[in-house]
């Protein structure tokens, strides 16, 4: 009965899924005049295809194949489903009819289309044939994925951002440093923080200091200072210091505790 | 991409248009919020990679959600910047990170599970998010298009994004190799015909350290 039900939910979620996925990727071809939804990989990778579809459908295939292994193991689509299986394999079956791919892998109506009925299988199967593994092997599964997650999620992506942030030029490196420092402590993890440096740091390289770059930098000062006192990041701090958390900021505390 | 230049855009129909956009994100959101909520309640079907599910999964298993409400909110932040100003909205930090794992952690935080746990609503409240983001994004365009042509280092973060998740392979095989000794065996096993066959080495580490661990079992600390 239970998979039932989650056959009934998978089909509407990767028809949802599905629409978007399609119709965003064949907006990319368009952008910037039309604003697309997708990635820039993403964009790479069907651009190598050259409208061949035996190359999108074996590229999806790939990544549906390590996909599949994740969600059977832990419950994970990667986000390879949105990213290149389904758009990929849209363009694909849409190739099978039209060669040229202004007609159809650039159409956003019909990669729309295609996108959604390949939704549909996908995270349909997905989820009904990784439901249906016995939980003890899941176990396995959570033993050896959530260490090596944990690991990557905290020291190693925070590296790499970092250094390719220091790489990619002097202010990038600065303000990557700050802010990665601090999210590390605020948020507890560097990358937001690294991610936020270059952007401010990039933006500056390419800008300058204009109203932009200034509103963004604002925007990231508050980002810190609110999700800081919303998770009580300054009276830890004082208490750090072995000094005397002042009255007004517990009252303050006070007012938005929810618990 | 300027060939397509000369193909003729109807900015006015439903597919091209900027009044589109918020749509088309909302049904993403409604979809991949959908998705957190299949993980939530069958533990199969978030749209995410395995280490940030992971963050989640450590809030639902009674940890903190603030890892991953910290880390998806930022995300969804930078992308929603960057986005509008590229012309592409990330999809993989906007929705899948922003949505899909930090604004259901903060709710879970607060104690507001109904969102996630019931189905209808959590396509409801994905697309009602997904509106508003599409609709900042085309809200924040309509002020600073063709203001710059700035990347504002999204090759670079894209660069770095990409070879993290090539040091998932060889840190889950360490951590196989520490679960138990069949179990690491596995997972050589399962890395190599992967490697050898051309695919990340990540799925078939997984694959090896389950089909060893299905044999020779572990129990779960």
């Amino acid at each position: 009965m239970t998979i039932l039900v989650i056959l009934l939910k998978s089909i509407l979620i990767g028809g949802l899924v599905g629409f978007a996925a399609g119709m965003g990727a064949a907006r990319m071809f368009n952008a910037p005049t039309v604003q697309a939804l997708g990635a820039f990989r993403t964009l790479g990778e069907m651009n190598a295809c050259e409208g061949d579809p035996a190359s999108h459908f074996s590229f999806g295939l790939g990544f549906f194949f390590n996909a599949w292994a994740s969600t059977v193991g832990a419950g994970a689509f990667t986000q390879d489903v949105t990213h290149r299986v389904i758009p990929n394999w849209a363009a694909s079956v849409l190739l099978l009819k039209d060669k040229k791919v202004e007609n159809t892998v650039h159409n956003p109506k019909k990669m729309a289309i295609a996108g959604a009925i390949i939704g549909i299988i996908v995270v349909a199967f997905l989820n009904t044939t990784a439901s249906a593994i016995p939980k003890s092997l899941q176990v396995t599964a959570v033993k050896v994925l959530v260490p090596a997650a944990d690991l990557l999620i905290n020291i190693v992506m925070p590296i790499i951002f970092w250094l390719a942030a220091i790489d990619a030029g002097k202010r990038s490196g600065l303000w990557a440093t700050i802010f990665g420092g601090l999210s590390a402590m605020i948020m507890g993890n560097a990358v937001p923080g690294v991610v936020l440096g270059i952007l401010i740091g990039k933006g500056v390289d390419e800008l300058g200091w204009t109203r932009i770059t200034r509103v963004m930098l604002g925007a990231v000062i508050a980002l810190f200072i609110l999700s800081g006192f919303f998770r009580g990041f300054d009276i830890q701090m004082i208490e750090g210091f072995k000094l005397q958390v002042p009255n007004f900021i517990n009252n303050m505390h006070s007012i938005f505790n929810v618990k | 991409m300027d060939e397509e230049k000369t193909m003729e855009i109807d900015k006015k129909s439903f597919w091209y248009s900027e009044w589109s956009f918020p749509i088309m994100v909302g049904l993403m959101a409604a979809g991949v919020f959908a998705g957190t909520h299949m993980y939530f309640v069958y533990n199969v079907g978030a749209f995410n990679e395995v280490a940030i599910v992971a963050m989640l999964k450590a809030g639902m298993d009674g940890g903190s959600y603030g890892a991953a409400a910290a880390f998806g909110a930022s995300f969804l932040f930078a992308r929603i910047l960057e986005g509008s100003l590229v012309g592409i909205l990330d999809l993989g930090g906007s929705i899948l990170t922003g949505v899909g794992i930090g604004i259901p952690t903060i709710l879970l935080s607060i104690g507001w599970k109904a969102p996630i746990s019931n189905f209808w609503l959590s396509i409801v409240t994905g697309l009602v998010l997904g509106l508003i983001i599409g609709g900042i994004i085309t809200l924040v365009r309509k002020y600073t298009i063709n203001q710059s042509s700035a990347t504002f280092g999204a090759d670079v973060m894209m660069g770095a994004g990409n070879s993290s998740g090539r040091f998932l392979g060889p840190l889950i095989i360490l951590s196989a190799t520490s679960a138990s000794i069949p179990i690491g065996i596995g997972s050589i096993i399962g890395a190599v015909i992967f490697y050898l066959w051309k695919k990340p080495i990540a799925g078939g580490a997984i694959l090896g350290a389950m089909i060893f661990g299905a044999f020779f079992p572990v129990s779960l600390k």
